[in-house]
């Protein structure tokens, strides 16, 4: 309990810290491009939306900056990040739901994907030291994860896209096709999910891999390891229940730690791919400089991974009974 | 010296290490290898390769050879820049943190936890998207700020580790200062596990440099393997079936970021013992030698 | 990254259609059962649709998703014929009081597409809206009137002064919008107008982010058209799903720009047609205001050291022409070209001259090989959008080729805003941009040199951003715009390309084009070179509407 605690009041710190990190990017910013982009806002917006603007912004105010900061974090709390520039005059937030569906079907199920066959992978590469696996697998990872992600994308859509003309590459769904749950649709949103879930996988799994056969292996050797094989014990039940069930602690750490270049490939490969996710939105709004809608975009996305390591962290506790009492 | 021969024996440091100089010498020398100047869009566009242009050119008419090569130089900048730097904050945040211990320990690992959960991509991406046109100056300052997290907490551990050894309570009865203690005693043993974070940065850097570049936020004017990206989106290569310059730069810095990677993985093993490679048949008798010392 | 969107030029461009009605050409397989067939159009905007059509909003119009289909305007001016226009709303229309009054008579039986018939009315309290929120008064109509009156089926709008001109953006570029349902909003600038009652001869059923479906109006006033059923707009985020939906024939009509055009898309089917039309100029901005720029002799060698042509191949994949100092778009405008002007100064490719004119000039070559004349360097730097990644790269072509001559520049790619702040502001050297142009070569010229348009360094210009300033060429503007003789006008016209030709205020580099490909499996009635009816982008407004009623799906 005193664990879980610990790591909400973690999740908290650093929630604000995020959430004043992006009070502050746009004020530090040289030549306060905040001040140009407000300006196309006037006449166009009522009184209230442009006090809200320029608030997130700092602009014009002649409010202190803690009386901003207060306002801000008022803002924030009621789901008020600002009128979008780009789809003026929607609210940030509405534009915001609709990519958010997008991203979420596609990378989380990816990344999970990813998380578990990679873990799969790297506990048979350290169980069958000089194995196949072994031999094939580690070398290849740690090819695969100099990669650039979005080339693995350009990679894909060229073979899988373009040449054998197999997969669509680019977009969710058809754009003709009326949105709903009819099978025009769905099949549709499946066909082209296919390629840039496979690039995500293939980027996201070396990483994985590595810690879980790096953990893994630093694990056999362990005292208890060797007491469960003296006694005799099924392969499979030592590699499962005694290995890797101890092996996958650090590794779900590690899946915290490195769940930030994950979703850095993430981004990019929905870029590549024109899938209308969260990354490519931010991308989008970089493009447009429609600043309410990236500063949005970015408090979310760190709000996502922030809650998944709490998630993470929770997980970690419920398996691991000696963080749990080291407190 | 052991460290040294461990190192030329591994097969990945080799492979790491060779790859890792070729890069090296094209970016000191380029003019030995390139004949062509990268910016000059003299040629026609979009040939494919001959033996004037060994890749053949580029959608504004430049010798794609020529570009990889010359851009050769940024990318190791920004790689040896940024990767020093960060190492070098890392280091010191995270052995101070191990070393003073208690009150400073708590908010320095704090501190570094907290900037360790912030998606390091979209942070560089929204930075980017304000400065605008990121030169080499300011791609490494914004690398190096928010890179560094990530290697302060695996110094910081393997610091601790250090921390009570009996030459660090030697040098202390001896009176030192905590200054001289941490440069001159806990370091150099951590030299190892430097390199390893110096070369983890620099494989981030390497790709997140080529990242920002190829969405348009680095400077589309200058030479580097991102920009050519950058540019073969916009012409859209693939589509049109210029190859090339889209598989070129792209296998460049795959390579580059393998050879650190590869570098990286062999110090992981040679650091670690568990984890070097074994051939099947000395599985056997590695394991009867351990249970016999048993 | 993207390529650029001239949403303003589009604007002005578009704002000639020239109204089908009684001069509709017959289309065959014009099927005597009502509308047939769906076309897709293929136009990346980079964002989702946020179903918002009030044309009032730029964005909105810029997207072509409003005006020309959906409302209508009074009359349409086509750019591609010189300017002619040709009635819609209203059948016809009377200059008196020595130009000072504007008479339209307004069409009768034409209904809104909720049945409501369209008055005299609607349209008076059209323009008296637009009087009480200016936001609303894009083109700044109300500048020059003083009063816009209904007068039973005719409506009188008089003017301060004359200004014969602002015919194009009062007949063509107003939306006429129903009383009946304006009349109650709060706040017509930020009303969303998600289910547009207009006149246009297509309704929108349903919006979506993604798509944007339009279905054919059952009142519409025109006997026998749309002839197209149905007309979808998918929301292109990039270029790439853009381009594919051209190539292989899934959207029919494109205003892309697709870089390697031969490779990517008309090689893949003969069906595949494209062109574009020039309808304005990219040009070479001084400051008029700096050392060096200042200096005529400095902008002529600038305009005889550029390859133009190669800058267009390059720059622009050679998709856009080259254009000429005379700042005339040719062939669009070919009528108004005074070719013994242009060739008396030739203003072309010539490296030598330009730099006999700076050596003549006083101007010494340095040992780092640029031209200096008491201490001031030829070095300037130029400001770009860096998001426009054709114009970065024609910008670079124009580096090399200026260095050959001893003048050294350095681009400065900006975000768009910043870009646009610093050019009205007045805080750059040098600079790449184009106007939006008009119906005839007078809007651009007026654009570029009216001195009423201009700012002190450090105020907002609208345009005439290089701070020219020449009270003669001010004259010659005023009395373009009093007169409705076209001989006066062509004379005009000429002097002013002297005016360009002999004191180089900008340097036109490539001509911006109209960006249309087309595919004549299904559909027929596409605009081309023998028959430029209309600006045929679908960006264009109302252009795009007056192309989609000469469209027939092939029988």
């Amino acid at each position: 309990m005193r664990f879980v605690l610990r790591r909400a009041g973690f999740f908290l710190l650093t929630l604000w810290a995020a959430v004043t990190l992006n009070f502050f990017l746009p004020r530090m910013m040289p030549g306060n491009p905040a001040v140009a982009m407000v300006a196309k806002f006037r006449g166009r917006v009522t009184g209230q939306e442009l006090a809200s603007l320029e608030t997130l912004f700092g602009v014009n105010s002649g409010q202190s900056l803690p009386v901003q900061y207060v306002h801000y974090i008022g803002d924030i709390a009621t789901g008020n990040f600002g009128t979008s520039l780009f789809y003026f005059p929607s609210p940030v937030i509405d534009v915001v739901r609709g990519a958010v569906f997008w991203t979420l079907g596609l990378f989380g199920v990816a990344t999970i994907l990813a998380f578990i066959l990679g873990t799969g992978v790297g506990i048979v590469a350290a169980w069958r030291r000089g194995g196949l696996v072994d031999s094939i697998a580690p070398p290849v990872l740690v090819i695969t994860s100099a990669i650039p992600y979005f080339w693995v994308g350009m990679m894909f859509i060229l073979i899988f896209g373009l040449k054998l003309q197999w997969l669509p590459w680019s977009g969710g769904a058809d754009l003709t096709a009326t949105p709903g749950w009819n099978p025009a649709y769905v099949g549709s949103v499946l066909e082209h999910a296919v390629l840039p879930g496979l690039a995500l996988l293939i980027t996201a799994i070396g990483t994985w891999t590595l810690t879980m056969r790096n953990n893994m292996v630093t694990t056999l050797a362990e005292d208890y390891v060797r007491m469960a094989r003296a006694k005799g014990l099924k392969s499979t039940r030592i590699m499962l229940d005694y290995a890797a069930r101890n092996a996958i602690l650090p590794n779900l750490t590690g899946f915290a730690m490195s769940l930030g270049f994950v979703v850095g490939g993430a981004i990019l490969i929905e870029y590549v791919f024109n899938y209308p996710g969260v990354g490519y939105m931010l991308l989008q709004a970089v493009e447009n400089e429609d600043y309410p809608l990236m500063q949005a975009l970015f408090l979310l996305i760190t709000v996502a991974v922030l809650v998944a390591i709490l998630l993470a962290d929770i997980a970690t506790a419920i398996f691991d009974p000696r963080t749990r009492s080291s407190e | 010296m052991r460290f040294l021969r461990a190192f030329t024996r591994n097969p990945k440091a080799a492979t790491g290490a060779v790859l890792l100089a070729a890069f090296v010498v094209l970016a000191l020398f380029p003019g030995l290898f390139a004949h062509d100047s990268p910016t000059a869009e003299l040629y026609q566009r979009n040939l494919g390769p001959s033996a004037q242009h060994l890749f053949g050119t580029t959608g504004l008419g430049q010798d794609i050879f020529a570009q990889a090569v010359y851009g050769t130089q940024q990318v190791l900048i920004i790689a040896f820049g940024a990767g020093l730097a960060s190492t070098v904050i890392a280091a010191a945040i995270g052995v101070a943190a191990a070393y003073l211990g208690g009150f400073w320990d708590a908010i320095l690992s704090l501190f570094t936890d907290v900037v360790l959960v912030i998606p390091l991509f979209p942070l560089l991406i929204v930075i980017a998207a304000y400065v605008h046109n990121s030169g080499t100056t300011v791609m490494i300052a914004v690398l190096t700020f928010t890179g560094w997290s990530y290697t302060a907490r695996q110094l910081r551990s393997q610091a601790l580790s250090l921390r009570n050894r009996d030459f660090l309570a030697a040098a202390k009865v001896r009176g030192e200062r905590a200054r001289y203690v941490i440069v001159v005693e806990i370091l150099p043993t951590m030299i190892s596990l430097l390199v390893a974070a110096f070369l983890t940065n620099a494989l981030y850097d390497v790709l997140f440099a080529s990242s920002l570049q190829f969405i348009g936020l680095g400077d589309p004017n200058s030479t580097s393997w991102g920009t050519m990206l950058y540019w073969a989106q916009n012409n859209e290569a693939l589509q049109a079936g210029y190859y090339l310059q889209a598989i070129v730069p792209g296998a460049c810095i795959a390579l580059l970021g393998a050879s650190f990677a590869l570098l990286n993985y062999a110090f992981d093993e040679i650091g670690n013992p568990a984890l070097r490679p074994v051939r099947r048949r000395r599985q056997r008798a590695l394991l009867v030698r351990r249970l016999s010392r048993a | 990254m993207r390529r650029l969107i001239v949403t303003g030029a589009a604007a002005l461009l578009a704002a000639a259609v020239a109204a089908c009605g009684s001069s509709a050409p017959s289309t065959s397989g014009a099927s005597a059962n009502g509308p047939s067939g769906t076309l897709t159009i293929s136009n990346e905007q980079g964002t989702l649709w946020n179903c918002s059509f009030n044309p009032f909003n730029p964005s909105n119009l810029g997207e072509g998703i409003t005006m020309g289909q959906v409302y209508e305007p009074l009359a349409f001016v086509d750019t591609l014929e010189n300017g002619k226009a040709t009635p819609w709303l209203a059948t016809s229309w009377a200059w008196s009081d020595s130009n000072k009054v504007l008479t339209f008579t307004i069409r009768q039986g034409v209904k809104f597409n909720d049945g409501t018939p369209m008055t005299a009315a609607d349209v008076a309290f059209t323009f008296n809206l637009m009087k009480k929120y200016p936001t609303l008064d894009v083109n700044s109509v109300w500048s020059v009137l003083s009063s816009v009156v209904q007068q039973g089926d005719n409506v009188a709008f008089t003017f301060k002064a004359p200004a014969v001109p602002y015919f194009y953006y009062i007949a063509d570029q107003v939306p006429i919008v129903p009383e009946h349902v304006w009349s109650k909003i709060s706040n017509p600038v930020t009303y969303a107008d998600a289910n547009p009652v207009g006149t246009g001869a297509y309704m929108v059923q349903p919006c979506t982010s993604q798509n944007i479906t339009y279905v054919a109006n059952t009142h519409y006033w025109q006997p026998g058209e749309p002839k197209i059923a149905k007309v979808l707009y998918p929301a292109f985020t990039s270029n790439d799903p853009a381009n594919t939906y051209l190539s292989t024939g899934q959207a029919q009509w494109g205003s892309q720009f697709i870089p390697n055009i031969q490779a990517v898309y008309s090689s893949k089917s003969a069906n595949n047609h494209y062109w574009f039309p020039p309808i304005a100029n990219v040009s070479l901005i001084p400051n008029l205001t700096v050392a060096g720029l200042s200096d005529v002799h400095v902008r002529q060698a600038i305009a005889y050291a550029i390859d133009r042509n190669k800058v267009a191949n390059i720059g622009e994949y050679g998709e856009e022409p080259g254009a000429n100092q005379s700042d005339i778009d040719v062939p669009t405008f070919s009528a108004w070209l005074d070719s013994s002007a242009a060739a008396q100064y030739n203003y072309g490719y010539d490296p030598a001259k330009a730099k006999q004119i700076l050596v003549q000039d006083g101007y010494k070559l340095g040992s780092n090989g640029i031209f200096a004349k008491n201490g001031q360097q030829l070095s300037f730097s130029v400001i770009n959008i860096g998001g426009y990644s054709d114009w970065v790269a024609s910008m670079s072509v124009i580096q090399q080729q200026l260095k050959a001559v001893g003048i050294a520049i350095t681009p400065d790619n900006l975000a768009s805003n910043d870009f646009l702040s610093r050019l009205y502001n007045g805080n750059y050297q040098l600079a790449y941009y184009a106007q939006t142009g008009g119906p005839t070569p007078y809007y651009e010229f007026r654009q570029w040199l009216y001195s009423a348009n201009s700012a002190p360094i450090g105020k907002q210009a609208s345009s005439d951003w290089e701070r020219y300033s020449n009270p003669s060429t001010d004259q010659l503007l005023n009395s373009y715009a009093v007169t409705t003789d076209s001989a006066t006008q062509h004379q005009i016209v000429d002097q002013l390309q002297q005016v360009v030709l002999s004191d180089v205020p900008y340097i036109p580099v490539t001509e911006e084009v109209g960006w249309f490909q087309y595919n004549t499996a299904s559909f027929t009635g596409w605009p081309s070179p023998s028959d430029p009816y209309a600006v045929p982008a679908a960006y264009a407004y109302p252009d795009m509407g007056q192309v989609l009623l000469h469209l027939a799906p092939k029988s």
